[in-house]
């Protein structure tokens, strides 16, 4: 719904004019960022397990890769609220100096995750030692829905530059869904089932350009859980905040990794204290079912 | 609660038994009016200049005056119009109805006394800005739009967020914290088009007063200020038509006698020409505006007059027919004064008012309703008990329907399934007392209490949360975020979900030094039950007003003003500076990343916490002679807090909180710590005006990057604490000239032509600067957006 409040200002201030301008933004310490979203097939054998560490950098300068000491994902099994089984997968950096970790290929045994144990009622947990200090995520996988149809449209919302398309799935009706699209090109967005539970939906989405024929574009649909589709909309949103008049308050978008590396689980069970010591970034697991659509 | 009503009662019975002993003393009282058209004059002044007392007409131009047995010498003023001076003989009560008569410009001779916006010095009322019609019809603006808040915004303490801005800033409040009455009506949205016009035809009114302090008892409901502006009733003598042709809009407005002498009609309306602003587009796009005026009046007898008015404003844009957006406000208003007395004058109002906004998202498929109604019924009197005190007292009642949205499919296919956001219903009762008191020659009082009442009545569905907390703290990822509601509960329609009764005492005194000085000081406090929630900064239409109830408390405000006065040159300049220092409780904030809009569950994203502002006024005023104008200065501060809710045992765990923002001050969107205006209009002959008003303002705090990230793709920059830093500062000049033409004279036919040019410097003054990453080279910018460069423009006013 937001998104709308946005093309309507678009619309109030076509009589506006934009340009780029010089600004010196404040600077602080690179912080740790960890992009660990991680998207399953259920149909492969094994989870693709990658996270990606990097520091943070002042808004007009790129973030770097960076290594850790050592990155772990435990899962646990849970029944009836106690851990029955706990389970290890070791990371290890894929290229020295990349900051990308994947399942580690030389440990003594197989540290790949099988998506076979998913219909269990796992916990996972990311476990970071980096520089010297301990960061934890946690996070339970969660199901999608496939993709019905995928079809351009010819549609077009405020000038000829854009290409619709027009996709198509069917919401669970057993659950609260939460899903969150991949339309390629580092355009996402998030979508509830308030208002069209259990039902089959069509929504258009635009591109605002012209797609040479023939051009693939990969669609991805996920599922997520309502802290994950609160941070990857905040997150769109900070990155959408085109017509800055009537755009929401801007915010740190902290994700669900932090630094546990002070707090001691006895008289301070919270992070209260520390509310300027965290890292960026978000661990999921998620479903993804995909589609292709050959442009016209 | 019924001793507080009790005790009230009493009082006002007490305070009306004060002057049965007076003796040998006779009334003067009557209604005073434009000659010409017998529209009623607001806020003449009747002087007896013998012995120093006075009275100024109410909102229906009635007056009213006890005087000792004698003879005297009355005189009567009011801006722009010529005085009258009368020796009347008081030995019985007389009824006195004056009709006055327009100041002719003779502009070879000396004085022009048109627009004496003169200060009251003796009067106890403070922090008031009046403007009459003629210098907001002066005041140079946007494409030439004669517009009412706007010509505001050249007052001290009066700000706007910004040129595409809806509302307006009084004082450091929030837009929403301002009472708008048309007519007594309330209205809900003063803009059209996002903030470019006011809603208000400039054309169909006949007074405007912005109350920022000080407010009378007999205000209440918004903690900010009261913009109280009333329509013409309507030319009874003749009939005429006033409009003008725009770059924007035109307008037309007709009025005459029904009944001559008796009963009026007026009607004006005012529309937009399509696809403004968007003529760059080659879809078919549109966005328009149109409003409607219209008002009835009669003249029963000498002791009653009944009217009639309604106002219908919309505002419709659509996009290639995918994407079509309407919204607006309608009210409908009937009023009754009676004369019980020729002390005793009252007035009953009945108001419906409404506002609608409309959505329809064809490529999503669905409809979007919403809205507010309310009922007002109040029922006012002024009991003017001798020439030291008089009394203002009545009841008033509204009931209110919030409809937070409806969602209905626009068509078969649609998926959507449709719903019906639950609406919420309050009843909002106030009673109040205020008293206008001469104490002695130098000091007057004006003291009064309000008692407010409100009531959130049951709706449909109620969501209960654990420990009654429909926010929870995560205490490591220190955010906040919406509870899960444990339950539900269907609350019938006549139940009371909770209710709030408050005590508001307003005091104003004025202390005269001389008969050109004058001290004034105030407090005020105020209860508000509405809040719009909106997190942008600053308001859209789509905002939705909710009321106080189980979750959200209702805001207080004290105000505290103190006011120097001074009238220069028996009049002809006047300076004026004020002080002032609010508090205000319960000001609602938002969790990072609240969603507002067809959020059923609103208290999971909202918590309360606190306001402050505080500043220094100035405004120095030329009021007589060729060249008129003013020069204002506010300097002030104005923030909010929201700290964290005090940690409530539970199952062990912590529960302590950083609150919003880390529970530190930060400021609002409209703080601007100095606001300079300068408004100057010379008139050269009879043939040209000229006009010129200059605006310099702080920068409106923003938030810049403290850094970005990148995740899936997606640069992301990330922000610290709330508005620490400030969009360059703002300035503007803008000018007019005004031409009538000669032939004008002695003809029925009256024209002008107004060319103006906004912001003629063509400054580029940033509404907002973006932080992104460029999508054809990928590398991050900051962009600033500004919304008006030049703008020059033409109108034509006519008049027959």
């Amino acid at each position: 719904m937001k998104k709308y409040i946005f093309l309507l200002a678009i619309l109030a201030l076509n009589v506006s004019c934009e340009e780029v301008i010089e600004v010196e933004v404040p600077n602080e310490e690179p912080r740790l960022v960890v992009d660990g979203l991680i998207r399953v097939d259920i149909d492969e054998p094994y989870i693709p397990v990658e996270v990606k560490l990097s520091l943070s950098s002042d808004f007009f300068n790129n973030n770097t890769p960076t290594s850790a000491e050592s990155v772990l994902i435990q899962y646990d099994e849970y029944e009836d609220g106690t851990i029955i089984n706990s389970f290890f997968s070791n990371l290890a950096e894929l290229e020295p100096g990349s900051g990308i970790y994947t399942p580690d290929p030389n440990f003594s045994s197989d540290q790949r995750i099988p998506t076979s144990i998913l219909d269990r009622n796992l916990v996972f947990n990311l476990l970071i030692r980096h520089e010297g200090r301990l960061y934890l995520a946690t996070t339970e996988y969660v199901p999608a829905v496939p993709i019905d149809s995928l079809i351009q449209g010819d549609g077009t919302l405020f000038n000829d530059d854009e290409t619709e398309i027009i996709i198509t799935f069917t919401d669970d009706p057993d659950r609260d869904s939460f899903y969150l699209f991949d339309f390629s090109f580092s355009e996402f967005l998030v979508t509830e089932d308030e208002f069209y539970k259990g039902q089959q939906f069509s929504f258009s989405y635009f591109y605002d350009q012209i797609f040479e024929p023939n051009t693939e574009i990969e669609i991805g649909l996920m599922g997520a859980d309502q802290t994950f589709f609160n941070y990857m909309d905040l997150l769109i949103e900070q990155t959408t905040n085109d017509a800055g008049i009537f755009s929401t308050p801007v915010a740190t978008v902290r994700g669900n990794v932090f630094d546990i590396t002070d707090i001691d689980n006895m008289d301070l069970f919270d992070n209260v204290e520390q509310p300027n010591v965290f890292p960026l970034g978000y661990f999921a697991i998620v479903q993804e079912y995909k589609d292709t659509l050959v442009i016209q | 609660m019924y001793q507080h009503l009790r005790l009230f009662v009493i009082t006002i019975f007490f305070l009306s038994s004060i002057c049965l002993f007076s003796q040998q003393k006779f009334t003067i009282s009557g209604t005073i009016t434009e000659a010409s058209s017998n529209e009623t004059l607001i806020g003449v002044t009747l002087l007896v200049p013998e012995i120093n007392t006075g009275v100024t007409t109410n909102d229906y131009g009635f007056y009213s005056l006890t005087l000792p047995e004698g003879d005297y010498q009355i005189r009567l003023s009011y801006l722009g119009y010529q005085d009258i001076v009368q020796t009347i003989s008081l030995t019985q009560d007389l009824r006195l109805n004056f009709g006055m008569f327009e100041e002719v410009e003779q502009l070879d001779e000396v004085v022009v006394t048109e627009d004496v916006e003169k200060i009251n010095i003796r009067k106890p009322q403070m922090s008031v800005n009046t403007l009459s019609v003629q210098t907001i019809k002066k005041i140079p603006v946007i494409l030439g739009e004669a517009d009412v808040i706007k010509s505001l915004l050249l007052l001290p303490g009066v700000t706007s967020a910004g040129e595409a801005s809806s509302g307006f800033n009084v004082r450091g409040g929030a837009a929403d914290q301002n009472l708008i009455l048309l007519d007594e009506a309330t209205i809900f949205n003063s803009s059209h088009l996002f903030g470019f016009f006011s809603v208000f035809n400039p054309d169909a009114i006949k007074d405007v007063k912005l109350f920022k302090g000080g407010i009378p008892s007999r205000y209440g409901g918004r903690v900010s200020s009261v913009l109280e502006i009333f329509q013409k009733e309507g030319n009874s003598n003749k009939f005429h038509m006033t409009g003008g042709i725009g770059a924007v809009a035109s307008r037309l407005l007709a009025e005459g006698p029904i009944v001559k002498d008796k009963a009026a009609f007026l009607i004006g309306g005012r529309a937009s020409y399509a696809h403004l602003f968007l003529p760059i587009f080659d879809v078919a796009n549109k966005a328009y505006f149109y409003d409607l005026n219209a008002k009835l009046n009669y003249k029963i007898n000498e002791r009653n007059n009944i009217y009639l008015s309604g106002y219908f404003g919309r505002d419709v844009f659509s996009v290639s027919d995918s994407f079509i957006n309407t919204y607006g406000n309608g009210v409908v208003n009937f009023r009754w004064n009676h004369l019980f007395s020729n002390k005793l004058f009252s007035n009953l109002s009945l108001i419906y008012s409404d506002y609608y906004y409309g959505l329809e998202l064809d490529f999503v498929g669905f409809k979007w309703n919403s809205g507010i109604q309310n009922f007002n019924v109040k029922y006012d009197l002024k009991h003017y008990l001798s020439e030291k005190l008089r009394l203002n007292y009545g009841i008033n009642n509204i009931y209110y329907k919030f409809n937070p949205g409806k969602i209905v499919p626009n068509s078969p296919e649609s998926g959507i399934v449709e719903e019906q956001l639950i609406e919420k219903y309050a009843n909002e009762f106030a009673a109040y007392i205020d008293v206008e008191h001469s104490v002695t020659e130098d000091l007057s009082l004006e003291y009064g209490l309000r008692f407010s009442y409100f009531m959130r009545l049951g709706q449909e569905e109620l969501n209960v949360y654990e420990n009654n907390n429909p926010v929870i703290f995560d205490p490591f990822l220190l955010i906040y975020r919406e509870a899960e509601p444990i339950g539900t509960i269907n609350p019938d329609r006549g139940e009371t979900l909770a209710s709030f009764a408050n005590l508001e005492p307003r005091i104003s005194l004025a202390y005269t030094l001389n008969s050109d000085n004058s001290f004034k000081a105030s407090y005020t406090r105020l209860a508000q039950y509405l809040h719009l929630l909106s997190n942008t900064s600053s308001p859209t239409p789509l905002d939705v007003w909710t009321p106080s109830g189980p979750f959200i408390k209702p805001q207080l405000l004290d105000q505290y003003a103190l006011g120097y006065f001074r009238n220069i040159k028996n009049g002809d300049y006047s300076f004026e500076t004020e002080v002032f220092y609010k508090d205000i409780q319960n000001r609602i904030d938002y969790i990072d990343g609240a969603n507002l809009i067809a959020n059923n569950a609103i208290e999971q994203v909202i918590l309360n916490g606190t306001a402050r502002a505080y500043g220094l006024e100035l405004l120095f005023r030329k009021n007589l002679g060729k060249f008129q104008g003013w020069l204002a200065y506010t300097l002030s501060r104005s923030e909010q807090r929201t700290p964290g809710r005090p940690p409530v045992e539970d199952n062990g765990r912590s529960n302590r909180e950083t609150g919003i923002n880390l529970g530190q001050w930060y400021s609002t969107p409209y703080d601007k710590t100095h606001d300079i205006s300068v408004y100057g209009s010379y008139t050269l002959n009879k043939k040209w005006t000229f006009n010129s008003n200059f605006i310099y303002q702080t920068g409106q705090p923003t938030n810049y990057p403290i850094g970005q990230f990148e995740f899936q793709g997606i640069v992301v920059p990330y922000y610290g604490l709330r508005n620490q830093e400030r969009l360059p500062d703002y300035h503007r000049l803008d000018i007019s000239a005004t031409l009538t033409p000669k032939k004008n004279e002695g003809r029925k036919w009256k024209s002008e032509w107004v060319f103006s040019i906004y912001n003629v410097y063509n400054r580029m003054n940033a509404a907002s600067i973006n932080f992104r990453e460029n999508q054809d080279t990928g590398v991050n910018e900051a962009v600033r957006t500004s919304i008006f460069g030049i703008v020059p423009s033409v109108t034509y006013n006519f008049k027959f």
